[in-house]
């Protein structure tokens, strides 16, 4: 239980510092934007509360938010994806007594489902996160553009973390 | 407890009041700027061989500029000696320098943060210039740093004209590109070259005159056919941003009374 608890704490501080000192400053070709801290989200086990998730969901928005003066986005955005994260979960994965405890990784799900659930999270996020921020229907195309670009670069980078843990292990 | 979430950003989201300008809520609360200090410790070198010939070719400018001033004020000297007097006026505007700690281009609305605040005598409302011209206007202050609104940002207008014709505009930054603004309300009768310098207008306390902002890329089509809509190549380079300086108007504070005077009604 207190090693969880550590290796939470320790994801959600590293996955903030990335995120405000690194991600924030990178914008490839002005339209593909790194979103790492939501990795803390997607990793949480799939056994924790509701009530848990959705706190270090939102408190995590609003870390990033305070960070990027940009108040209220990704807390709202945050909040949004962890009520997503279960449908999402299982719809790509078996409802049972196995999964319900498990932490999404790539050793747990295979490399095939992990990826479909990372894409998923990763591009539900990108367009939650720059609709509300644009919060325009006239921004459409720049809010898909930037969606789709940010999406696809962001699950690049998850992607490398998660391949650095399984080497590392 | 999902609801409560969902509420509580969403009044952080839509709420233009006192929570989004709370020093807390931002980044300039002292957590997250000694986490920025200490990062710009190492960040603020990554730039400096652009920031030193920026600089160098501002210091070649001011020079000349100095120069043509002295040879001006000899002239003036000559033919009317009693015209000196006019140069022991108090100094109207001051200067804080501060240096960038967290800067952002990518979002709609930008803000940068500075290693200066209250201690230092930066206020709210305050001009922010770099050593190309205006980056900002100061938000919300803290004890130490300050968050500033950046040019590049959607809500952020500023009174600017073409500067030798002396015709007046509002320039807007839309997004985008970060070197490109927007210039509207240009009278139809205006004359410009691509090319021309856009300067501050002076027309409020924030900013003095003449302070450069960008030059005029091209005209393109408005909405309203009486007036013209201007491409603006902004002369500062917002992603590397690094010193800068607040501007302190010393008549601010007896321009702003005058807003409070109000004339007696004919009774």
């Amino acid at each position: 239980m207190h090693r969880e608890v550590i290796r939470l704490s320790a994801l959600f501080i590293l996955m903030l510092l990335v995120q405000v000192l690194i991600c924030n400053h990178i914008a490839l070709f002005n339209v593909a934007v790194p979103i790492v801290f939501i990795y803390f989200i997607i990793r949480l086990p799939m056994n924790i509360g509701n009530g848990l998730l959705f706190t270090l969901s939102f408190l995590m928005g609003l870390c990033v938010d305070i960070c990027s003066d940009t108040p209220g986005v990704n807390a709202l955005a945050c909040t949004l994806l962890s009520a997503l994260r279960k449908p999402v979960f299982f719809a790509y994965v078996p409802r049972d007594d196995k999964t319900k405890n498990i932490i999404p990784s790539m050793s747990t799900l295979g490399v095939a489902t992990y990826c479909k659930y990372l894409i998923s999270m990763v591009g539900i996020y990108c367009l939650l996160a720059f609709t509300i921020e644009y919060f325009n229907f006239a921004d459409v195309k720049d809010i898909v553009i930037l969606s789709a670009c940010s999406c696809l670069l962001t699950f690049l980078i998850l992607l490398a973390i998660d391949c650095l843990i399984i080497n590392r292990e | 407890m999902f609801a409560f979430y969902v509420l509580l950003s969403c009044v952080l989201l839509f709420s233009h009041s006192a929570y989004q300008q709370s020093v807390y809520l931002t980044s300039a609360n002292y957590v997250t700027s000694s986490l920025y200090k200490a990062s710009s410790n190492v960040t603020g070198y990554f730039h400096l061989k652009g920031i030193n010939e920026s600089l160098q070719a501002s210091n070649a400018r001011l020079e000349n500029e100095v120069l043509n001033l002295r040879h001006q004020l000899s002239e003036c000297m000559t033919l009317l000696p009693d015209s000196g007097k006019f140069m022991f006026e108090s100094q109207r505007f001051g200067y804080i320098p501060a240096t960038v700690v967290n800067n952002s281009v990518r979002h709609p609305r930008n803000y940068f943060s500075i290693n200066r605040g209250e201690r230092d005598g930066v206020k709210t409302g305050m001009g922010v210039v770099d050593q190309n011209g205006v980056a900002g206007i100061v938000n919300v202050t803290g004890e130490n740093t300050s968050r500033v609104i950046s040019l590049l940002n959607e809500t952020q207008h500023l009174s600017v004209k073409i500067k030798d014709t002396n015709y007046i505009g509002s320039l807007n930054w839309r997004g985008g590109d970060p070197m490109v603004a927007y210039m509207d309300e240009v009278p139809r009768h205006a004359k410009f070259n691509a090319g021309d310098t856009v300067v501050t207008s002076g027309y409020s306390t924030t900013f003095p005159e003449n302070i450069p902002v960008g030059t005029i890329m091209n005209r393109i089509k408005g909405r309203d056919d009486n007036f013209y809509i201007l491409k603006i190549k902004l002369n500062s380079d917002f992603k590397a941003l690094s010193t800068v300086r607040v501007i302190k108007d010393e008549y601010k504070p007896q321009l702003d009374s005058l807003k409070n005077f109000d004339l007696p009604s004919d009774k």
